[in-house]
Protein backbone atom coordinates (compact mmCIF):
# COMPACT_ATOMS: atom_id res chain seq x y z
CA UNK A 1 0.00 0.00 0.00
CA UNK A 2 1.25 3.50 -0.74
CA UNK A 3 2.13 5.93 1.93
CA UNK A 4 -0.97 7.63 3.19
CA UNK A 5 -1.24 10.95 1.42
CA UNK A 6 -2.23 14.26 2.92
CA UNK A 7 -5.42 14.12 0.87
CA UNK A 8 -6.24 10.70 2.27
CA UNK A 9 -5.55 11.90 5.79
CA UNK A 10 -7.82 14.86 5.20
CA UNK A 11 -10.52 12.61 3.77
CA UNK A 12 -10.24 10.34 6.78
CA UNK A 13 -10.67 13.13 9.23
CA UNK A 14 -13.61 14.49 7.26
CA UNK A 15 -15.48 11.23 7.71
CA UNK A 16 -14.29 10.68 11.25
CA UNK A 17 -15.61 13.27 13.63
CA UNK A 18 -12.96 12.93 16.25
CA UNK A 19 -13.57 13.76 19.82
CA UNK A 20 -10.44 12.19 21.16
CA UNK A 21 -7.64 10.13 19.83
CA UNK A 22 -9.08 6.67 19.59
CA UNK A 23 -11.09 4.93 16.94
CA UNK A 24 -14.19 5.53 18.98
CA UNK A 25 -16.39 8.12 17.30
CA UNK A 26 -19.64 9.63 18.54
CA UNK A 27 -21.43 7.52 15.95
CA UNK A 28 -19.75 4.39 17.24
CA UNK A 29 -20.58 5.33 20.81
CA UNK A 30 -24.20 5.63 19.84
CA UNK A 31 -24.18 2.14 18.35
CA UNK A 32 -22.54 0.84 21.48
CA UNK A 33 -25.14 2.35 23.79
CA UNK A 34 -27.93 0.93 21.64
CA UNK A 35 -26.37 -2.45 22.16
CA UNK A 36 -26.09 -1.74 25.87
CA UNK A 37 -29.78 -1.05 26.10
CA UNK A 38 -30.51 -4.38 24.46
CA UNK A 39 -28.14 -6.28 26.74
CA UNK A 40 -29.63 -9.17 28.64
CA UNK A 41 -30.98 -8.23 32.05
CA UNK A 42 -28.66 -10.84 33.47
CA UNK A 43 -25.31 -11.82 31.96
CA UNK A 44 -23.52 -14.97 33.11
CA UNK A 45 -19.96 -15.12 31.82
CA UNK A 46 -16.79 -17.17 32.18
CA UNK A 47 -18.66 -20.04 33.81
CA UNK A 48 -17.03 -23.38 34.62
CA UNK A 49 -17.58 -26.45 36.75
CA UNK A 50 -14.80 -27.75 38.96
CA UNK A 51 -13.33 -31.22 38.51
CA UNK A 52 -11.72 -32.68 41.64
CA UNK A 53 -11.56 -35.86 43.67
CA UNK A 54 -14.98 -34.87 45.06
CA UNK A 55 -16.58 -34.93 41.60
CA UNK A 56 -15.03 -38.01 40.00
CA UNK A 57 -17.66 -40.46 41.26
CA UNK A 58 -21.40 -40.95 41.49
CA UNK A 59 -22.74 -39.35 44.67
CA UNK A 60 -19.97 -36.75 44.64
CA UNK A 61 -20.30 -32.99 44.55
CA UNK A 62 -18.66 -29.96 43.02
CA UNK A 63 -18.81 -26.19 42.60
CA UNK A 64 -19.97 -24.01 39.72
CA UNK A 65 -18.28 -20.66 39.20
CA UNK A 66 -19.04 -17.66 36.97
CA UNK A 67 -19.40 -13.91 36.87
CA UNK A 68 -23.02 -12.83 37.12
CA UNK A 69 -23.86 -9.28 36.03
CA UNK A 70 -27.17 -7.58 36.79
CA UNK A 71 -27.88 -5.09 34.00
CA UNK A 72 -31.21 -3.97 35.47
CA UNK A 73 -31.93 -1.27 38.01
CA UNK A 74 -33.36 -3.63 40.63
CA UNK A 75 -31.58 -6.27 42.70
CA UNK A 76 -31.70 -9.87 41.50
CA UNK A 77 -31.17 -12.89 43.77
CA UNK A 78 -29.69 -16.22 42.73
CA UNK A 79 -31.72 -18.67 44.77
CA UNK A 80 -30.85 -22.11 43.43
CA UNK A 81 -31.16 -24.28 40.37
CA UNK A 82 -31.37 -27.70 38.86
CA UNK A 83 -29.22 -29.99 36.72
CA UNK A 84 -29.66 -33.40 35.19
CA UNK A 85 -26.30 -34.47 36.55
CA UNK A 86 -27.06 -33.63 40.22
CA UNK A 87 -29.85 -34.49 42.61
CA UNK A 88 -29.54 -31.14 44.31
CA UNK A 89 -28.31 -27.68 43.33
CA UNK A 90 -27.67 -25.19 46.13
CA UNK A 91 -26.24 -21.72 46.59
CA UNK A 92 -23.31 -21.75 48.98
CA UNK A 93 -20.90 -19.50 50.74
CA UNK A 94 -17.55 -20.23 52.37
CA UNK A 95 -17.01 -18.97 55.89
CA UNK A 96 -14.29 -19.24 58.50
CA UNK A 97 -15.46 -21.62 61.18
CA UNK A 98 -13.36 -23.12 63.95
CA UNK A 99 -10.14 -22.13 62.17
CA UNK A 100 -11.14 -23.82 58.91
CA UNK A 101 -12.75 -22.57 55.74
CA UNK A 102 -16.01 -24.43 55.52
CA UNK A 103 -18.88 -24.05 53.15
CA UNK A 104 -22.49 -23.75 54.02
CA UNK A 105 -25.79 -23.00 52.35
CA UNK A 106 -26.21 -19.29 51.73
CA UNK A 107 -29.44 -18.35 53.45
CA UNK A 108 -31.59 -16.09 51.30
CA UNK A 109 -29.50 -16.74 48.18
CA UNK A 110 -26.84 -14.59 46.49
CA UNK A 111 -27.92 -11.02 45.84
CA UNK A 112 -26.63 -9.41 42.64
CA UNK A 113 -27.19 -5.71 43.27
CA UNK A 114 -28.68 -3.53 40.52
CA UNK A 115 -26.06 -2.65 37.91
CA UNK A 116 -23.35 -4.73 39.56
CA UNK A 117 -21.44 -7.98 39.04
CA UNK A 118 -20.88 -10.77 41.54
CA UNK A 119 -18.12 -13.28 40.96
CA UNK A 120 -18.75 -16.85 42.04
CA UNK A 121 -15.28 -18.25 42.70
CA UNK A 122 -13.44 -21.00 44.55
CA UNK A 123 -13.19 -20.10 48.22
CA UNK A 124 -16.14 -17.71 47.96
CA UNK A 125 -19.73 -17.64 46.83
CA UNK A 126 -20.63 -20.49 44.48
CA UNK A 127 -23.30 -22.84 43.24
CA UNK A 128 -22.99 -26.41 44.46
CA UNK A 129 -23.94 -29.49 42.46
CA UNK A 130 -24.66 -32.15 45.10
CA UNK A 131 -25.22 -35.89 45.02
CA UNK A 132 -23.98 -36.28 41.46
CA UNK A 133 -25.69 -38.84 39.25
CA UNK A 134 -22.36 -39.56 37.55
CA UNK A 135 -18.74 -38.53 37.64
CA UNK A 136 -17.75 -35.17 36.14
CA UNK A 137 -14.60 -35.39 34.02
CA UNK A 138 -12.25 -32.81 32.51
CA UNK A 139 -13.77 -31.28 29.40
CA UNK A 140 -17.31 -32.47 30.14
CA UNK A 141 -20.03 -30.03 29.14
CA UNK A 142 -22.37 -29.62 32.09
CA UNK A 143 -25.86 -28.22 31.52
CA UNK A 144 -27.60 -26.61 34.46
CA UNK A 145 -30.40 -24.15 35.11
CA UNK A 146 -30.01 -21.31 37.60
CA UNK A 147 -33.11 -19.84 39.26
CA UNK A 148 -33.41 -16.20 40.25
CA UNK A 149 -35.75 -13.95 42.17
CA UNK A 150 -36.27 -10.90 39.97
CA UNK A 151 -35.15 -12.49 36.67
CA UNK A 152 -35.94 -15.46 34.46
CA UNK A 153 -34.18 -18.76 35.05
CA UNK A 154 -31.13 -19.31 32.83
CA UNK A 155 -29.95 -22.58 31.33
CA UNK A 156 -26.21 -22.79 30.70
CA UNK A 157 -23.75 -25.32 29.35
CA UNK A 158 -20.36 -24.94 31.01
CA UNK A 159 -17.06 -26.74 30.61
CA UNK A 160 -15.72 -28.82 33.50
CA UNK A 161 -12.05 -28.54 34.39
CA UNK A 162 -9.59 -29.36 37.12
CA UNK A 163 -8.72 -26.66 39.59
CA UNK A 164 -6.50 -27.07 42.61
CA UNK A 165 -8.14 -24.05 44.18
CA UNK A 166 -11.38 -24.35 46.11
CA UNK A 167 -11.06 -27.15 48.66
CA UNK A 168 -13.37 -25.56 51.16
CA UNK A 169 -12.27 -27.85 53.97
CA UNK A 170 -8.72 -26.48 53.63
CA UNK A 171 -7.43 -25.36 57.02
CA UNK A 172 -4.49 -22.95 56.82
CA UNK A 173 -3.45 -23.80 60.39
CA UNK A 174 -2.75 -27.42 59.58
CA UNK B 1 2.45 -0.06 4.08
CA UNK B 2 5.31 2.09 5.31
CA UNK B 3 4.56 3.55 8.70
CA UNK B 4 2.98 6.98 8.70
CA UNK B 5 5.36 9.27 10.48
CA UNK B 6 4.36 11.62 13.20
CA UNK B 7 5.47 14.50 10.98
CA UNK B 8 3.14 13.39 8.18
CA UNK B 9 0.30 13.48 10.63
CA UNK B 10 1.12 16.88 11.95
CA UNK B 11 1.33 18.23 8.41
CA UNK B 12 -1.94 16.51 7.62
CA UNK B 13 -3.55 18.07 10.63
CA UNK B 14 -2.43 21.59 9.93
CA UNK B 15 -3.18 21.29 6.23
CA UNK B 16 -6.74 20.35 6.96
CA UNK B 17 -7.06 22.57 9.94
CA UNK B 18 -9.26 20.10 11.76
CA UNK B 19 -7.57 16.86 12.74
CA UNK B 20 -6.58 13.48 11.44
CA UNK B 21 -6.92 9.87 12.38
CA UNK B 22 -4.80 7.24 10.78
CA UNK B 23 -4.46 3.56 11.49
CA UNK B 24 -0.76 2.79 11.73
CA UNK B 25 0.84 -0.19 10.08
CA UNK B 26 0.77 -2.20 13.29
CA UNK B 27 -2.85 -1.48 13.99
CA UNK B 28 -2.70 1.18 16.62
CA UNK B 29 -4.36 4.50 16.21
CA UNK B 30 -2.72 7.84 15.77
CA UNK B 31 -4.55 11.09 15.81
CA UNK B 32 -3.98 14.76 16.23
CA UNK B 33 -6.14 17.80 15.91
CA UNK B 34 -5.80 21.49 15.40
CA UNK B 35 -5.84 22.52 19.04
CA UNK B 36 -2.40 22.47 20.61
CA UNK B 37 -3.71 20.71 23.71
CA UNK B 38 -5.40 17.95 21.77
CA UNK B 39 -2.27 17.62 19.67
CA UNK B 40 -0.27 17.09 22.83
CA UNK B 41 -2.92 14.68 24.01
CA UNK B 42 -2.68 12.80 20.73
CA UNK B 43 1.08 12.51 21.00
CA UNK B 44 0.78 11.33 24.59
CA UNK B 45 -1.70 8.66 23.55
CA UNK B 46 0.55 7.71 20.67
CA UNK B 47 3.45 7.41 23.07
CA UNK B 48 1.37 5.24 25.40
CA UNK B 49 0.35 3.00 22.48
CA UNK B 50 4.00 2.74 21.40
CA UNK B 51 4.99 1.75 24.92
CA UNK B 52 2.76 -1.35 24.87
CA UNK B 53 2.93 -2.05 21.14
CA UNK B 54 4.61 -5.45 21.64
CA UNK B 55 2.14 -6.48 24.34
CA UNK B 56 -0.97 -5.36 22.44
CA UNK B 57 -0.19 -7.10 19.14
CA UNK B 58 -2.67 -9.94 18.65
CA UNK B 59 -2.66 -12.94 16.32
CA UNK B 60 -6.26 -14.01 15.52
CA UNK B 61 -7.15 -17.47 16.78
CA UNK B 62 -10.02 -18.14 14.37
CA UNK B 63 -9.02 -18.90 10.79
CA UNK B 64 -8.72 -21.50 8.08
CA UNK B 65 -5.29 -22.53 9.38
CA UNK B 66 -3.94 -22.77 12.90
CA UNK B 67 -1.90 -19.74 13.87
CA UNK B 68 1.81 -19.85 14.64
CA UNK B 69 2.92 -21.18 11.26
CA UNK B 70 2.50 -18.53 8.54
CA UNK B 71 3.77 -15.84 10.86
CA UNK B 72 6.94 -13.86 11.48
CA UNK B 73 8.93 -15.37 14.32
CA UNK B 74 7.94 -14.46 17.82
CA UNK B 75 10.78 -13.82 20.25
CA UNK B 76 10.14 -16.72 22.65
CA UNK B 77 8.98 -20.24 21.97
CA UNK B 78 8.23 -23.49 23.74
CA UNK B 79 7.47 -26.87 22.24
CA UNK B 80 5.68 -29.12 24.75
CA UNK B 81 5.08 -32.77 23.84
CA UNK B 82 2.74 -35.13 25.65
CA UNK B 83 2.49 -38.90 25.80
CA UNK B 84 -1.21 -39.71 25.66
CA UNK B 85 -2.55 -41.91 28.46
CA UNK B 86 -2.70 -45.49 27.19
CA UNK B 87 -6.46 -45.58 27.83
CA UNK B 88 -7.15 -42.29 26.03
CA UNK B 89 -10.17 -42.86 23.82
CA UNK B 90 -11.90 -40.70 21.27
CA UNK B 91 -14.43 -39.41 23.79
CA UNK B 92 -11.66 -38.27 26.16
CA UNK B 93 -9.63 -36.84 23.25
CA UNK B 94 -12.65 -34.73 22.31
CA UNK B 95 -12.86 -33.40 25.89
CA UNK B 96 -9.13 -32.56 25.72
CA UNK B 97 -9.58 -30.63 22.47
CA UNK B 98 -12.58 -28.79 23.90
CA UNK B 99 -10.54 -27.52 26.84
CA UNK B 100 -7.52 -26.64 24.69
CA UNK B 101 -9.66 -24.77 22.15
CA UNK B 102 -11.32 -22.68 24.84
CA UNK B 103 -7.98 -22.00 26.53
CA UNK B 104 -6.16 -21.01 23.34
CA UNK B 105 -8.95 -18.72 22.12
CA UNK B 106 -8.84 -16.87 25.44
CA UNK B 107 -5.05 -16.76 25.76
CA UNK B 108 -4.48 -15.46 22.23
CA UNK B 109 -6.87 -12.61 23.07
CA UNK B 110 -4.78 -11.82 26.13
CA UNK B 111 -7.44 -13.13 28.52
CA UNK B 112 -7.01 -15.60 31.40
CA UNK B 113 -8.34 -19.14 30.92
CA UNK B 114 -11.32 -20.40 32.91
CA UNK B 115 -10.22 -21.43 36.42
CA UNK B 116 -6.93 -19.61 35.86
CA UNK B 117 -4.70 -19.95 38.91
CA UNK B 118 -2.81 -16.76 37.95
CA UNK B 119 -5.24 -14.59 35.95
CA UNK B 120 -3.04 -11.58 36.75
CA UNK B 121 -0.37 -12.97 34.40
CA UNK B 122 -2.60 -12.73 31.34
CA UNK B 123 -0.92 -9.39 30.63
CA UNK B 124 -2.04 -9.19 27.01
CA UNK B 125 -1.73 -11.12 23.74
CA UNK B 126 1.92 -10.28 22.87
CA UNK B 127 1.41 -12.19 19.57
CA UNK B 128 0.86 -15.40 21.53
CA UNK B 129 0.10 -18.37 19.34
CA UNK B 130 -0.58 -21.95 20.37
CA UNK B 131 -0.41 -24.54 17.61
CA UNK B 132 -1.66 -28.07 18.30
CA UNK B 133 0.01 -31.03 16.60
CA UNK B 134 -0.57 -34.79 16.55
CA UNK B 135 2.21 -37.39 16.54
CA UNK B 136 2.05 -40.63 14.53
CA UNK B 137 1.40 -42.91 17.54
CA UNK B 138 -1.76 -41.15 18.80
CA UNK B 139 -3.68 -42.73 15.91
CA UNK B 140 -2.87 -46.13 17.43
CA UNK B 141 -3.75 -45.01 20.96
CA UNK B 142 -7.12 -43.72 19.72
CA UNK B 143 -7.58 -46.82 17.57
CA UNK B 144 -8.03 -44.74 14.41
CA UNK B 145 -4.94 -45.85 12.46
CA UNK B 146 -6.97 -45.66 9.22
CA UNK B 147 -6.98 -41.87 9.59
CA UNK B 148 -3.17 -41.54 9.76
CA UNK B 149 -1.91 -40.08 6.46
CA UNK B 150 0.12 -42.45 4.29
CA UNK B 151 3.84 -42.16 4.97
CA UNK B 152 3.44 -40.05 8.12
CA UNK B 153 6.03 -41.47 10.55
CA UNK B 154 9.06 -40.43 12.59
CA UNK B 155 12.06 -39.48 10.41
CA UNK B 156 14.13 -42.63 9.73
CA UNK B 157 17.34 -42.60 11.75
CA UNK B 158 20.03 -40.66 9.89
CA UNK B 159 23.66 -41.70 10.32
CA UNK B 160 24.46 -38.24 11.73
CA UNK B 161 21.70 -38.54 14.37
CA UNK B 162 22.46 -38.92 18.06
CA UNK B 163 18.86 -38.69 19.14
CA UNK B 164 17.90 -38.52 22.79
CA UNK B 165 14.50 -39.69 23.95
CA UNK B 166 14.06 -36.60 26.14
CA UNK B 167 13.96 -34.46 22.97
CA UNK B 168 12.21 -36.85 20.59
CA UNK B 169 8.80 -38.11 19.47
CA UNK B 170 5.48 -37.69 21.30
CA UNK B 171 1.72 -38.00 20.81
CA UNK B 172 0.49 -34.42 21.12
CA UNK B 173 2.35 -31.15 20.64
CA UNK B 174 1.58 -27.71 21.99
CA UNK B 175 3.81 -25.21 20.21
CA UNK B 176 3.51 -22.00 22.20
CA UNK B 177 5.19 -18.76 21.12
CA UNK B 178 4.95 -15.12 22.18
CA UNK B 179 6.90 -11.90 22.18
CA UNK B 180 6.93 -11.86 25.99
CA UNK B 181 8.37 -14.65 28.17
CA UNK B 182 5.91 -14.14 31.05
CA UNK B 183 2.91 -14.26 28.74
CA UNK B 184 4.37 -17.46 27.29
CA UNK B 185 5.07 -19.00 30.69
CA UNK B 186 1.55 -18.28 31.93
CA UNK B 187 -0.04 -19.76 28.81
CA UNK B 188 2.14 -22.87 28.98
CA UNK B 189 1.27 -23.48 32.62
CA UNK B 190 -2.47 -23.19 31.97
CA UNK B 191 -2.37 -25.45 28.90
CA UNK B 192 -0.30 -28.12 30.65
CA UNK B 193 -2.57 -28.06 33.70
CA UNK B 194 -5.60 -28.63 31.49
CA UNK B 195 -3.86 -31.49 29.64
CA UNK B 196 -2.74 -33.60 32.59
CA UNK B 197 -6.07 -35.45 32.74
CA UNK B 198 -5.26 -36.89 29.30
CA UNK B 199 -1.52 -37.44 29.18
CA UNK B 200 1.90 -36.78 30.68
CA UNK B 201 4.49 -34.26 29.58
CA UNK B 202 7.14 -36.09 27.56
CA UNK B 203 9.42 -33.11 27.02
CA UNK B 204 9.41 -29.32 26.78
CA UNK B 205 11.95 -27.46 24.67
CA UNK B 206 12.41 -23.70 24.91
CA UNK B 207 13.92 -21.43 22.30
CA UNK B 208 14.22 -17.84 21.19
CA UNK B 209 14.63 -15.59 18.19
CA UNK B 210 15.46 -11.90 17.89
CA UNK B 211 13.60 -9.42 20.06
CA UNK B 212 10.93 -7.27 18.39
CA UNK B 213 12.37 -4.23 16.70
CA UNK B 214 15.66 -5.96 15.89
CA UNK B 215 14.96 -7.60 12.54
CA UNK B 216 13.51 -5.49 9.74
CA UNK B 217 10.99 -8.26 9.00
CA UNK B 218 10.63 -11.69 7.51
CA UNK B 219 11.42 -14.99 9.14
CA UNK B 220 15.16 -14.97 8.43
CA UNK B 221 17.48 -14.27 11.30
CA UNK B 222 21.01 -15.19 12.28
CA UNK B 223 21.54 -18.47 14.08
CA UNK B 224 24.11 -18.77 16.87
CA UNK B 225 26.83 -19.78 14.39
CA UNK B 226 26.37 -16.35 12.86
CA UNK B 227 24.75 -17.52 9.65
CA UNK B 228 21.74 -15.89 8.07
CA UNK B 229 19.04 -18.54 8.32
CA UNK B 230 15.90 -18.98 6.24
CA UNK B 231 16.91 -17.10 3.09
CA UNK B 232 15.08 -19.02 0.36
CA UNK B 233 11.91 -19.63 2.34
CA UNK B 234 8.54 -19.29 0.60
CA UNK B 235 7.28 -15.79 1.41
CA UNK B 236 4.52 -15.47 4.03
CA UNK B 237 1.17 -14.94 2.32
CA UNK B 238 2.49 -16.03 -1.09
CA UNK B 239 0.94 -18.49 -3.49
CA UNK B 240 4.10 -20.57 -3.13
CA UNK B 241 3.61 -20.78 0.64
CA UNK B 242 0.06 -22.01 0.10
CA UNK B 243 1.29 -24.70 -2.31
CA UNK B 244 4.26 -25.78 -0.20
CA UNK B 245 2.71 -25.76 3.27
CA UNK B 246 -1.09 -25.94 3.40
CA UNK B 247 -2.66 -29.27 2.58
CA UNK B 248 -5.48 -29.27 0.01
CA UNK B 249 -7.70 -32.08 -1.26
CA UNK B 250 -5.20 -33.10 -3.97
CA UNK B 251 -2.21 -33.34 -1.65
CA UNK B 252 -3.52 -35.75 0.98
CA UNK B 253 -5.21 -39.12 1.29
CA UNK B 254 -6.97 -37.82 4.43
CA UNK B 255 -9.72 -35.26 3.85
CA UNK B 256 -9.86 -34.39 7.54
CA UNK B 257 -6.34 -32.89 7.22
CA UNK B 258 -7.26 -30.31 4.53
CA UNK B 259 -6.18 -26.87 5.73
CA UNK B 260 -3.46 -28.40 7.89
CA UNK B 261 0.22 -29.11 7.41
CA UNK B 262 3.04 -31.38 8.59
CA UNK B 263 5.86 -30.27 10.89
CA UNK B 264 9.26 -31.74 11.64
CA UNK B 265 11.11 -30.44 14.70
CA UNK B 266 14.82 -31.26 14.91
CA UNK B 267 16.92 -30.28 17.89
CA UNK B 268 20.34 -29.59 16.40
CA UNK B 269 23.23 -29.06 18.82
CA UNK B 270 26.04 -26.76 17.69
CA UNK B 271 29.69 -27.33 18.61
CA UNK B 272 30.55 -23.66 18.82
CA UNK B 273 33.98 -24.23 20.40
CA UNK B 274 35.35 -26.05 17.35
CA UNK B 275 33.35 -23.88 14.92
CA UNK B 276 35.07 -20.81 16.38
CA UNK B 277 38.46 -22.28 15.38
CA UNK B 278 37.60 -21.79 11.70
CA UNK B 279 38.55 -18.63 9.88
CA UNK B 280 35.96 -16.56 8.13
CA UNK B 281 36.69 -17.97 4.66
CA UNK B 282 36.43 -21.55 5.91
CA UNK B 283 33.15 -20.76 7.69
CA UNK B 284 31.76 -19.27 4.48
CA UNK B 285 32.85 -22.27 2.42
CA UNK B 286 31.21 -24.72 4.84
CA UNK B 287 27.87 -23.01 4.25
CA UNK B 288 28.37 -21.66 0.72
CA UNK B 289 27.24 -18.18 1.68
CA UNK B 290 29.13 -15.14 2.86
CA UNK B 291 28.71 -14.21 6.50
CA UNK B 292 28.30 -10.50 5.85
CA UNK B 293 24.90 -10.52 4.16
CA UNK B 294 24.18 -14.18 3.41
CA UNK B 295 24.78 -13.90 -0.36
CA UNK B 296 25.73 -17.19 -2.07
CA UNK B 297 29.49 -17.31 -2.69
CA UNK B 298 30.25 -15.63 -6.01
CA UNK B 299 27.11 -13.47 -5.77
CA UNK B 300 26.29 -10.08 -4.28
CA UNK B 301 22.94 -10.24 -2.49
CA UNK B 302 21.28 -12.61 -0.01
CA UNK B 303 18.39 -13.24 -2.38
CA UNK B 304 20.59 -13.97 -5.43
CA UNK B 305 20.23 -17.58 -6.60
CA UNK B 306 23.34 -19.70 -5.97
CA UNK B 307 25.29 -20.70 -9.10
CA UNK B 308 26.58 -24.15 -8.20
CA UNK B 309 28.65 -24.42 -11.42
CA UNK B 310 30.42 -21.06 -11.14
CA UNK B 311 34.22 -21.15 -10.74
CA UNK B 312 36.78 -18.54 -9.80
CA UNK B 313 39.78 -17.54 -11.98
CA UNK B 314 41.82 -20.50 -10.72
CA UNK B 315 39.08 -22.89 -11.76
CA UNK B 316 37.80 -23.72 -8.25
CA UNK B 317 34.11 -23.88 -7.55
CA UNK B 318 32.82 -20.75 -5.76
CA UNK B 319 30.55 -23.03 -3.74
CA UNK B 320 32.61 -26.11 -2.77
CA UNK B 321 31.25 -29.62 -3.21
CA UNK B 322 30.94 -30.10 0.54
CA UNK B 323 29.05 -26.82 1.15
CA UNK B 324 25.77 -26.98 3.06
CA UNK B 325 23.66 -25.12 0.52
CA UNK B 326 24.75 -27.37 -2.34
CA UNK B 327 22.85 -30.30 -0.88
CA UNK B 328 20.28 -28.28 1.06
CA UNK B 329 18.97 -26.54 -2.05
CA UNK B 330 15.95 -28.04 -3.74
CA UNK B 331 16.86 -30.32 -6.67
CA UNK B 332 13.25 -30.57 -7.83
CA UNK B 333 10.16 -28.42 -7.40
CA UNK B 334 8.92 -30.97 -4.85
CA UNK B 335 11.83 -30.37 -2.46
CA UNK B 336 10.66 -27.03 -1.09
CA UNK B 337 9.46 -26.56 2.49
CA UNK B 338 9.07 -23.68 4.94
CA UNK B 339 11.58 -23.28 7.76
CA UNK B 340 10.84 -21.44 11.01
CA UNK B 341 13.88 -22.10 13.22
CA UNK B 342 14.41 -20.84 16.76
CA UNK B 343 17.69 -20.90 18.72
CA UNK B 344 18.20 -22.54 22.06
CA UNK B 345 20.81 -21.91 24.73
CA UNK B 346 20.68 -23.88 27.98
CA UNK B 347 23.49 -22.82 30.27
CA UNK B 348 27.26 -23.03 29.99
CA UNK B 349 29.72 -25.75 31.04
CA UNK B 350 32.51 -25.25 33.57
CA UNK B 351 34.92 -24.75 30.67
CA UNK B 352 32.72 -22.12 29.11
CA UNK B 353 31.15 -24.31 26.46
CA UNK B 354 27.56 -23.23 25.84
CA UNK B 355 24.82 -25.80 25.29
CA UNK B 356 23.43 -24.15 22.17
CA UNK B 357 21.76 -25.04 18.95
CA UNK B 358 18.62 -24.82 16.90
CA UNK B 359 15.05 -25.85 17.38
CA UNK B 360 14.89 -26.32 13.64
CA UNK B 361 11.46 -26.65 12.09
CA UNK B 362 10.19 -27.36 8.62
CA UNK B 363 6.56 -27.26 7.50
CA UNK B 364 5.37 -29.05 4.38
CA UNK B 365 2.27 -30.63 2.89
CA UNK B 366 4.14 -33.91 2.85
CA UNK B 367 7.40 -34.28 4.77
CA UNK B 368 8.41 -37.55 3.12
CA UNK B 369 8.23 -35.99 -0.35
CA UNK B 370 9.43 -32.47 0.35
CA UNK B 371 11.83 -32.67 3.31
CA UNK B 372 13.15 -36.20 3.63
CA UNK B 373 15.12 -36.34 0.33
CA UNK B 374 16.95 -33.14 1.30
CA UNK B 375 17.70 -34.42 4.82
CA UNK B 376 19.01 -37.70 3.46
CA UNK B 377 21.33 -35.85 1.06
CA UNK B 378 22.60 -33.64 3.87
CA UNK B 379 23.11 -36.63 6.17
CA UNK B 380 25.51 -38.05 3.58
CA UNK B 381 27.42 -34.98 2.39
CA UNK B 382 27.47 -31.74 4.35
CA UNK B 383 30.65 -30.46 5.96
CA UNK B 384 28.44 -28.60 8.45
CA UNK B 385 27.72 -32.00 10.05
CA UNK B 386 31.15 -31.72 11.71
CA UNK B 387 29.89 -28.91 13.91
CA UNK B 388 26.20 -29.82 14.23
CA UNK B 389 24.50 -32.89 15.69
CA UNK B 390 20.77 -33.70 15.59
CA UNK B 391 19.89 -34.75 19.16
CA UNK B 392 16.10 -34.58 18.97
CA UNK B 393 13.52 -35.34 16.32
CA UNK B 394 9.74 -35.41 16.15
CA UNK B 395 7.08 -35.11 13.48
CA UNK B 396 3.60 -33.65 13.84
CA UNK B 397 0.39 -33.21 11.91
CA UNK B 398 -0.96 -29.70 12.36
CA UNK B 399 -4.73 -29.95 11.74
CA UNK B 400 -6.70 -27.07 10.19
CA UNK B 401 -7.69 -24.00 12.18
CA UNK B 402 -10.97 -23.29 13.94
CA UNK B 403 -13.08 -21.03 11.74
CA UNK B 404 -16.09 -20.35 13.96
CA UNK B 405 -16.71 -20.05 17.67
CA UNK B 406 -18.15 -23.28 19.07
CA UNK B 407 -16.02 -25.51 16.85
CA UNK B 408 -12.92 -27.14 18.26
CA UNK B 409 -9.41 -28.01 17.16
CA UNK B 410 -9.36 -31.46 15.47
CA UNK B 411 -13.15 -31.33 14.91
CA UNK B 412 -12.77 -32.75 11.39
CA UNK B 413 -10.59 -35.60 12.68
CA UNK B 414 -13.10 -36.38 15.44
CA UNK B 415 -15.97 -36.31 12.93
CA UNK B 416 -14.06 -38.67 10.61
CA UNK B 417 -13.21 -40.98 13.52
CA UNK B 418 -16.87 -41.25 14.50
CA UNK B 419 -17.66 -42.51 11.00
CA UNK B 420 -15.10 -45.34 11.18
Amino acid sequence: MNKLTLAAAAALLATTALTGCTSSTPAADQTQSTVDEKKAALAIENGWVRVSEYSDHTGGMTGVFATVTNNTDTDITLVGGSAEIAQMVEVHEVVMSGGAMTMQKKEGGIVIPAGESVTLEPGGLHVMLMNLNKAILDGDQITLTLDFDGADSQTLTLPAKTSASGDETYNPEN
Amino acid sequence: MPPVTRRDLLIGASASGVGAAVAGASGYQIASSAGASSQAEALAKQKAADATRVLDAKVPFYGQHQSGVELELQTFTSFVAFDADSHLNLEAFERWMLLLTDDIARLQSGEPVLADAQPQLALGPARLTVTVGLGPRIFDVLNIAALRPAGFAQIPKQKIDKLEERFSEGDLLLHISADDPIVLSHAQRALIRDSLAFGKVRWAQQGFANAQGVNPGGVRQRNLMGQVDGTDNPALGSEQFEKVVWIDAESTDQDWLIGGTQLVLRRIAMQLDTWDKLGRTEKEEVIGRNLENGAPLGKQNETDLPDFGARDESGLLHIPGFAHIRNASARTADEIFFRRPFNYEIGVSELGKPDVGLLWTAYARNLSKQYLPVQERLSKVDLLNLWTTPIGSSVWLIPAGVTVEGEMICSSLIAAAKLL
